[in-house]
């Protein structure tokens, strides 16, 4: 289960990361929480679909808040984010509240995620939970989709001019990225929380940017990231006895902080064997 | 249109009008290009320069005119353009070796979905060989030096195998040797017929590097051969800026048309 | 177009506001809403004026703060930090075994700190840039906190815990007599530092490097801004929440940014914007009853900034809008004055204005409908431009809708000129320019151009340009 978010959220993470649009990513799993909220209150039922589909449509408009705020005030991106997902996640936390008496929607839940203690009763498949299967399916069509336009995704994200300049538009690009991530934070939400989400996206691509030099090798590693840190999350999980989630956060960045002190080229040690100096090595 | 000896023009710019982020940078702008030359475009800091290849690429929108490829819209003839992007355009820490930015040339040939196969590497090492850059095939390219960088900018555009190519200041923060071979190298191009437009900013190299001239300052100033329009009076002209009344009405209404 | 983009956000909101009031009502019934904003207003509760007296100066000190990290294009360090104090709340939690504020408040401020540093350090050792930088140190850290925190309880001390749980999402009714000194000193400390720092802060900001220039201590600037933002964010914490408290740096900020174009104009109103979110917030959660404070005070701040987005004096969308409407307007109006003076030119109709045009032939001039082309010489007739004849289906210009279209015919033949003369544009290719340009060129820049033309009298096509001063 744990490898499965950790896995969809790895792939798409590459191209947040190297997009410098990262906070997006934490922008979209706040601004979810209306989407559930409003798709609680008006089915009343906590299956799967609605709650989609609520999450879905707040993620997505998400995006093109950010984007209409940005393009035409003279605020920054970043601003930007930040009015957006806050805006979008206090009007959450208030529905629920208000509608909170008479729901088991737990805000606890829904911050920090549930992974450890999913519902028994959920209908089972080949011996899976259902959302672990859905999740599951969720990786494989990312990655599908990733080989599938690897090259235009590449292409778009490294010179978007030239992409453009080949009949491949960026912004087209941008969007359906977004739509992607949204499904991936919609389904990671649910077991991993708003907050953490992140770090599931960005932490396994910013380890492996610190190994690799070329893009499909930074997407295998942040895999092999992705597989190890839910691994020894779990692991810890149980040793601790703290929730799953934020173990497998823990492990995972265990792992960047290696690969940022150890890293053969760019890491802390090689900077320093290469220039001694520590103001130097700073500079450089 | 044609030329004399009935020839589609390389490209026709008419009429084009752009505003680029409220400011008006081009007025007008109005030339025509024939095949097989090689094109400097010349002006002072802010003459639009690099905004007039980003608008006939289709990048920055026109607010009036149009440009034309070969007697043809842009859109419909992009596959015949080769654009080459400042280099500070693009981020260079980005996971890709020398090889994959090549191989991105031949992208809009593969079409989606496909992958690169052999015949496009053996392109892509081709180009590189004739920057001088296969040795570095494999070398990540943040460890480039500018002038390597732009010698990589410029295989990949050999590599999109282009009629016309669009070049933006491409001598920019480089090396002598490498400025003389890329100038060798877009000469030999255009001696087998391709056009080759070059925005450059140093008008002490202008005369020896191309065949025709045009001098801009957000409206044309002069068009033509090097010898015709490489004069003092009309380079006055160009760098003078004399066109206070010109860029303070047009920045108005930019604003306030917008 | 953009007004179009916009209704479905105003619905949105619209329909949110209905939702929470009918919720809230339903909910109180026992308890009149008038009487609790007469509670309000009179400040009879001594834990709201605790609260109150809290949330106005946090207010006050996350909109100075936050002016300076959104104009450095930082807005979400913020963010970063806020999420970065929970290892350092749980800590200071463990040292006390309590919920010590002055233990918390260390504990939290040096984790954020650490941070904020964090995030630095990664920028400048490695390729990573800054937003996945700060999205690295906001989810780690808060994931080492989350695990403390559930260690914690884990241990037994749960009952005592319960009071942490603030921090998520914020409760100024848990503020007691201590929290509200610590505040006080805070804020006012972060303010005079602001005023004291005001020049070197704004240098720093605009431009690091010549900043380093001029012999200013740039790091330990850094440093210190770095603190006293980890302190405020700590003090609006247990209020606001950790999720929000970054809502309340960039929002106000945000919204002075659109209003005032200068720093030290914005510093003043993002902390009264600052100020006037906190107190709707805490109006707000007093009204109903177990709301959370901080959700109300970002939206409070939100709903401000989207009336400055839409109806800011020079940047709203919305006035924006309206001014370019106008223009149009006036821009239809003036060609409709040209066309008619144009054919009293060619002599379809006599030379002093005062002879009628016929309508039929102005409608195929101007290639309206005879609808459209009464609809806008009524609106003309209005403005005292132009007026009909009675029976004859002709119209007239008055005399200052006379001097009008001569002045445009007038603007469009000079600049024709100008095109022609100065810019050495082909003649044929300048009346669609000057169809724009003519109306917007000032009596100045006629002058200019005129002085410059040396007072010509005809235009590249042969035509007469219409003088000033005839009548």
């Amino acid at each position: 289960m744990a490898l499965f978010v950790t896995v969809a959220c790895a792939l798409i993470g590459n191209y947040l990361v190297l997009r410098r649009i990262s906070l997006v990513g934490d922008a979209i799993s706040h601004s979810v929480l209306p989407g559930i909220a409003i798709a609680f209150i008006m089915t009343g039922s906590r299956t799967g679909t609605p709650m989609f589909i609520g999450a879905l449509v707040a993620g997505v408009a998400a995006t093109v808040f950010i984007e209409i705020l940005h393009s035409r005030s003279r605020l920054k991106q970043d601003a930007a984010i930040g009015i957006t997902f806050s805006t979008l996640f206090a009007i959450g936390v208030i529905l629920i509240s208000i509608h909170g008496a008479h729901t088991d929607l737990d805000l606890d839940c829904v911050l920090f995620g549930k992974m450890d203690f999913l519902p028994v009763k959920e209908p089972v498949f080949l011996g899976l939970p259902g959302v672990a299967v859905t999740m599951g399916a969720l990786a494989f069509c990312v990655g599908l989709l990733i080989i599938l336009f690897y090259k235009e995704l590449l292409v778009s994200s490294f010179d978007p001019a030239l992409a453009a300049s080949m009949g491949i538009h960026p912004r087209l690009v941008h969007y359906l990225l977004m739509s992607v991530l949204s499904v991936v934070v919609v389904g990671a939400f649910t077991s991993v929380g708003a907050i953490l989400v992140i770090a599931m996206l960005i932490l396994p691509a910013a380890t492996s940017c610190l190994l690799s030099e070329r893009l499909w090798v930074m997407m295998l590693l942040s895999l092999l990231h992705a597989f190890l840190s839910s691994l020894a999350g779990v692991h810890l999980a149980v040793a601790l006895q703290v929730p799953t989630a934020p173990a497998c956060v823990v492990a995972g960045t265990g792992l960047f902080v290696i690969a940022w002190i150890a890293s053969p080229r760019q890491g802390l040690i090689s900077l320093w064997l290469r220039n001694p100096d520590p103001e130097g090595a700073m500079e450089a | 249109m044609s030329d004399e000896h009935g020839h589609d023009p390389a490209l026709e710019v008419h009429d084009l009008t752009v505003s680029y982020l409220r400011r008006p940078v081009l007025y007008g702008v109005d030339f025509l290009v024939p095949q097989g030359r090689l094109v400097g475009i010349i002006g002072p800091n802010g003459a639009g320069k690099s905004t007039l290849i980003k608008s006939i690429m289709g990048l920055v929108p026109a607010s009036g005119g149009w440009a034309r490829i070969y007697g043809k819209p842009v859109k419909e003839q992009i596959r015949r353009v080769g654009y080459v992007p400042q280099r500070e355009s693009v981020d260079w820490d980005f996971p890709v070796n020398v090889m994959d930015v090549v191989l991105m040339g031949c992208y809009g040939r593969i079409g989606l979905i496909r992958r690169t196969g052999r015949k496009e590497k053996a392109r892509a090492s081709e180009a590189l060989d004739k920057v001088g850059m296969l040795p570095y095939a494999g070398r990540q390219i943040s460890n480039l030096s500018g002038g390597q960088q732009q010698r990589v900018f410029i295989a990949r555009a050999l590599a999109q195998e282009s009629d016309i190519y669009l070049m933006d200041e491409p001598f920019s923060g480089v090396d002598a040797a490498t400025e003389a071979a890329l100038v060798t190298l877009m000469k030999e191009m255009r001696d087998m017929g391709k056009t080759v437009i070059v925005v450059h900013h140093d008008l002490a190299t202008a005369r020896e590097y191309f065949d025709m001239l045009l001098l801009l300052n957000m409206r044309v100033v002069a068009f033509g051969n090097t010898r015709e329009v490489f004069t003092g009076k009309l380079l006055q002209q160009t760098y003078g800026g004399r066109l206070t009344v010109l860029s303070e009405i047009a920045d108005k209404v930019a604003k306030d048309g917008g | 177009m953009n007004a179009r983009s916009i209704t479905p956000v105003l619905l949105f909101w619209l329909v949110l506001c209905v939702d929470a009031e009918a919720a809230r009502i339903g909910e109180i019934t026992e308890n009149d809403p008038w009487e609790q904003v007469r509670r309000f207003f009179t400040l009879a509760d001594p834990g709201l004026r605790l609260g109150l007296a809290g949330a106005l100066l946090f207010g006050a000190a996350c909109g100075l703060l936050g002016s300076f990290i959104v104009v450095r294009k930082m807005a979400l360090i913020g963010d970063a930090i806020s999420h970065a104090v929970l290892p350092g709340v749980a800590l200071g939690f463990l040292w006390s075994m309590d919920k010590d504020p002055l233990a918390i408040l260390v504990g939290a401020t040096a984790a954020g700190l650490m941070g904020s540093l964090v995030v630095e350090l990664i920028q400048r050792t490695t390729k990573i840039k800054q937003d996945a930088a700060l999205g690295i140190v906001l989810a780690s850290f808060f994931a080492v906190g989350l695990c403390m925190m559930r260690m914690i309880q884990n241990t037994g001390a749960a009952s005592r815990i319960t009071g942490l749980k603030s921090y998520l999402f914020g409760d100024v009714a848990v503020l007691n007599r201590q929290d509200v000194v610590t505040i006080t000193g805070v804020v006012v400390v972060t303010i005079f530092m602001v005023i004291l720092l005001y020049r070197p802060l704004l240098t720093i900001g605009f431009d690091r490097e010549f900043a380093r220039s001029t012999g200013l201590p740039v790091r330990w600037f850094d440093c210190l801004f770095q603190l006293f933002l980890a302190f405020s964010i700590v003090v609006a914490l247990q209020a606001v929440g950790v999720v929000l408290v970054s809502a309340l740096l960039i929002t106000p900020a945000a919204t002075a940014y659109l209003l005032v174009n200068r720093m030290h104009h914005m510093l003043w109103v993002a902390a009264v914007i600052g100020m006037f979110s906190a107190l709707l917030g805490v109006f707000c959660s007093f009204l109903g009853s177990n709301l959370p404070t901080g959700p109300f005070m970002v939206l409070g701040a939100s709903s401000l900034f989207l009336l400055a987005y839409l109806f800011a004096p020079r940047h709203g969308r919305f006035t924006r809008w309206m001014s370019y409407r106008a223009r149009r307007r006036n821009v239809s109006n003036e060609n409709m004055l040209k066309s008619i003076y144009r054919m009293i030119e060619k002599g379809i109709a006599g030379q002093d204005g005062r002879v009628g045009v016929s309508m039929d032939l102005l409608a195929g001039e101007r290639q309206v409908t005879m609808a459209e082309l009464v609809g806008d010489l009524r609106r003309l007739r209005t403005l005292g431009a132009v007026d009909f004849v009675d029976g004859e289906g002709q119209v007239v210009l008055t005399e200052s809708g006379f001097k009008q279209a001569r002045r445009v015919v007038r603007n469009h033949r000079l600049w024709e000129l100008y095109l022609t003369n100065e810019a050495d544009y082909a003649s044929n290719h300048v009346h669609d320019d000057a169809e724009k340009i003519e109306h917007f060129l000032s009596e100045e820049k006629v002058a200019e151009i005129e002085r410059q033309l040396d007072f010509p009298e005809v235009d590249p096509h042969g035509q007469p340009i219409p003088g000033r001063d005839r009548a």
